[in-house]
């Protein structure tokens, strides 16, 4: 079972990888998309004042 | 070993400092837990002082200072008190109980007094318990490290 | 002989890759003396790029955003490997910048809530991500998430720091300049920012500072010219570094600390407090509790992007 990573995936924002599996036929028997980041602002905008949660969540995505 | 606070306390030169002096001449007995360092104002206390100490393995702080209105300065002891209600409001935040930090006003005769509150300090802190920042942080850190290949359970929840 | 780069991201939003897009025709300049050998934005080199070349082949790695899994770990050690200088890039290699906040909380806090808790996720299984695990007979991983985040220094000797959230456009490129002209400061230094306060450059007109009451941003409208601090609203300018050009300030917004601590000073958020707490009036305790009454998110605000650098870096566990 040959396996293909596209370690990162490139050209967006974000982190990403490709894991694609090949059978002995050398076809793709399966593929997934894995997204190995998080930064958890759903957790820690909870108490924030809300004035200051746009000032927060613009730091989600600078793109 | 039965836990020993270990006390650090910045103490003003005119004042507090002077009275654990005279505690010390007048041989007062009060708890050997405190480490004494003399600052020339309470005024020059910033609470980085504190949250080193503190950091660093001491279990309290203690700051000392004139009386209001008695500052060799003026307002040194006004600054002082300032910065430490609004210290004492951030440690709960971060887990640590506001007690550990205290601000007394301690004048330069009140050698008996200084031991006093030596001792009550200390017994406070030792019904707390040692703090320990640097080893908790390490502890809650200790899985922070990068592997390489190997089979790792996330504490909760299943593949499906 | 141009310069060979690599420009990464950790736990980062891009702002700081696109602070260095935002040089627009400058962006000219820079390609003229560099050639970019990683930049997951706007290039396709993989990370085996990467393991391929060998130890020193970059001259400079420029890495943003924070320290968060294992991964951002390992890439960090990797390009300091393989770069001759490491520089830090932006609040959140600098500091841990916004996602440093997650430190008052655990990992488990994060997946709870992003899993299993958040209002607008469907997920009947309550299914976590897992290191590794086993999909239609195949293996898969993902790294470690970190239960704190870190700073890059925390992970690497890092060169030289070029701050901010993002680093002003024009600020990166006369930092990538004194590396193309081999004029760098001591190793150790903050470059792309000025060696003084904010207040230093805010145009707004200082006097004396002795605050009655603190007012939240939307509780009344500053006026035009006087200090944020002096009008009563916290901006931490008087203990954040110069250099971003003062545009929140310029925006009617008091500061909140983006560019970091200045030299020598420990502990950003700390320095904040010492300087809020000693410009309020009154004297007595009751008095000056009810002003501090009004300070109401200290430790966020105070470290809103320094969290992860602090001296007690995160909640107790």
């Amino acid at each position: 079972m040959k396996r293909i990573a596209i370690d990162p995936i490139t050209r967006l924002e974000g982190h990403g990888k490709i894991m694609i599996f090949l059978n002995e036929e050398g076809k793709v028997d399966n593929a997934f998309l894995q997204i190995p980041e998080l930064r958890g602002f759903e957790k820690f905008v909870e108490g924030l004042p809300i004035e200051e949660v746009p000032r927060v969540v613009t730091r989600i995505c600078g793109v | 070993m039965a836990f020993e606070p270990r006390i650090v306390g910045f103490l003003c030169n005119w004042c507090t400092y002077t009275g654990a002096d005279l505690a010390g001449t007048a041989r007062v007995k009060y708890s050997p837990n405190i480490r004494s360092i003399r600052v020339m104002c309470s005024g020059r206390v910033d609470p980085v002082f504190v949250i080193k100490a503190l950091y660093e393995g001491a279990d309290g702080v203690l700051i000392g200072g004139c009386h209001p209105g008695d500052c060799h300065y003026q307002e040194g002891n006004y600054k002082a008190l300032r910065r430490y209600l609004l210290l004492k409001r951030i440690l709960p935040e971060y887990g640590i109980d506001a007690a550990r930090v205290r601000l007394e006003w301690v004048s330069a005769s009140e050698g008996e007094r200084f031991g006093h509150v030596v001792d009550e300090f200390t017994e406070e802190i030792r019904k707390l318990g040692p703090l320990r920042i640097k080893e908790s942080l390490l502890e809650s850190m200790k899985d922070d490290v990068a592997h390489h290949g190997e089979e790792h359970q996330a504490p909760t929840g299943e593949a499906r | 002989m141009k310069l060979k780069i690599g420009i990464y991201w950790g736990a980062a939003c891009g702002g700081c890759d696109v602070a260095i897009l935002d040089t627009h025709e400058k962006l000219l300049e820079i390609a003229d003396m560099a050639d970019i050998y990683l930049w997951p934005v706007a290039m396709d080199f993989k990370y085996s790029d990467v393991r391929a070349m060998k130890d020193g082949f970059l001259d400079v790695a420029l890495f943003s955003g924070g320290v968060r899994n294992s991964e951002n770990e390992e890439i960090a050690k990797l390009l300091r490997k393989k770069a001759k200088v490491m520089i830090a890039l932006g609040a959140c290699a600098q500091l841990g910048g916004v996602p440093g906040l997650a430190n008052m909380y655990t990992r488990e806090d994060i997946l709870k809530r992003v899993y299993l808790e958040s209002e607008s996720t469907t997920n009947p299984g309550g299914v976590l991500p897992l290191e590794s695990a086993r999909a239609d007979g195949h293996d898969l991983d993902l790294p470690r998430l970190y239960n704190a985040v870190k700073t890059l220094e925390q992970v690497v000797d890092v060169d030289y720091t070029i701050p901010g959230c993002p680093p002003a456009s024009l600020q990166i490129y006369s930092a990538l300049g004194l590396i193309a002209d081999d004029m760098l400061p001591k190793k150790g230094s903050v470059i792309g920012a000025g060696d003084r306060a904010l207040c230093d450059e805010c145009p707004r007109k200082k006097g004396e500072k002795t605050i009655t009451k603190i007012y939240r941003t939307h509780e009344k409208l500053p006026d035009a010219e006087t200090c944020f601090l002096e009008q009563g609203f916290i901006c931490l300018g008087v203990a954040t570094r110069s250099g971003c050009g003062s545009r929140c300030i310029k925006s009617w917004t008091p500061c909140r600390g983006c560019y970091g601590p200045l030299d020598d000073v420990a502990d950003q958020g700390i320095k904040m407090l010492t300087a809020l707490a000693s410009v309020i009036e009154p004297k007595e305790e009751k008095d000056i509790n009810a002003v501090l009454d009004q300070v109401i998110d200290p430790v966020r605000t105070f470290n809103r992007f320094g969290l992860a650098a602090s001296m007690l870096r995160r909640r107790r566990t």
